[in-house]
């Protein structure tokens, strides 16, 4: 696993608790999994997305993920509908692995109520406590 | 392989044979209470289940090779569950392991966990003098193409669950009712098996027990299910 000091978390997102992050795109708001997130699953082979039209409350499940034997919940940071998902990840996984805040998201949300997005952490935020719990 | 930390507890649990929707239920609830902090060890559960096949997230019924009918004859239902992996089958005989760790505290990666798992079944083979290695194919633990221990597992609010299940001495009949882990041409083997003559599960737990320690670098404290959240 990469040390927290070598993690890669974009200042202009948002981090949920469970290694979301959330990106402000016009009116929509794009979602994927961070750096650790993905480190840590180590090669992702299946992605199961949500329909668009799926509403989700923050911190419901919207997704998993799978690498070796080991399926992953992910849980949406902001409430909303699904308004498009990454379809690329059907077939290319390994994009989350490989882009994980480019071509590796996961689905845009139309947020319900944008102001969730400052209840998630900012990349310092999540730097410090992934080093609190080293 | 072996992530040592000084004075590391886990929670150790031995049940019987416990029915697979008791014990998932368990499961569930123990990793809510460890992930709201009402328990605060990882733990790890010892137990058989009577015959039951499971199917993983992606599925895997078309990897069952007779009828619903048939397995209801049989008495042997079959659950959709949401590790990872593909359809298996467990029953009394198999000895199988749920470890409730906390992978974001342990700072392990679900490929280091994973392998750590492989490894003690590879271990507690060995104490058999019982060759199994990792495979390719297929996650898990094999003697050359035949399948002596699965692995699935599940990951919710960074508390896995499910975990691993090593074939010591159960009937591999069922296992001719599916291809094992959705792949076709192989064959499944137990301790047993290999060794052509009686094995004891006790001694299996024991030496389960013992490289959990080792592997994992911990120290297994013996609990209750009621002892666990005391």
């Amino acid at each position: 696993m990469k040390e927290i000091s070598e993690l890669i978390l974009p200042d202009d997102l948002r981090y949920a608790e469970d290694h979301e992050w959330a990106r402000v795109e016009g009116d929509r708001v794009r979602v994927g999994l961070d750096d650790y997130a993905q480190d840590q699953l180590g090669d992702i082979v299946f992605v199961e997305l949500p329909q668009p039209g799926d509403t989700f409350e923050k911190g419901q499940e919207f997704a998993t993920v799978e690498s070796v034997k080991a399926v992953v919940e992910c849980y949406l940071p902001v409430s909303g509908e699904i308004v498009a998902v990454n379809k690329q990840l059907e077939d290319s996984p390994e994009l989350m692995n490989e882009s994980s805040y480019g071509d590796g998201w996961m689905v845009e949300v139309n947020p319900k109520d944008l102001s969730e997005m400052d209840t998630l952490m900012t990349s310092t935020e999540n730097l410090e406590r992934l080093k609190g719990a080293e | 392989m072996a992530h040592a930390r000084a004075n590391k507890k886990w929670f150790f649990t031995e049940l019987p044979v416990i029915d697979y929707g008791e014990a998932w239920d368990l499961q569930v609830r123990l990793v809510a209470e460890r992930k709201k902090g009402v328990i605060n060890t990882d733990i790890v559960l010892l137990l058989e289940h009577p015959p039951v096949f499971t199917l993983g997230r992606r599925g895997g019924i078309e990897n069952l090779t007779v009828s619903k009918e048939f397995l209801e004859k049989e008495g042997v239902s079959v659950i959709q569950v949401e590790r990872g992996g593909n359809i298996t089958f467990h029953g009394p005989g198999q000895l199988v392991v749920y470890p409730i760790v906390n992978l974001q505290d342990a700072r392990l990666s679900v490929t280091d966990y994973v392998e750590d798992l492989e490894e003690v079944m590879i271990r507690v083979a060995a104490d058999w003098e019982v060759i199994a290695e990792r495979n390719p194919i297929n996650r898990g633990v094999w003697v050359d193409l035949k399948k002596l221990g699965s692995i699935g597992i599940a990951v919710r609010r960074e508390i896995s669950f499910h975990g691993m299940a090593l074939n010591v001495n159960l009937s591999l009949t069922p296992f001719s009712w599916i291809n094992p882990c959705g792949l076709e041409g192989i064959a499944v083997t137990s301790l047993e098996q290999e060794l052509g003559q009686k094995v004891s599960m006790d001694q299996v737990r024991q030496r389960v027990k013992h490289h959990l320690e080792t592997v994992f670098g911990v120290e297994l404290v013996p609990k209750s299910l009621s002892g666990l959240r005391a």
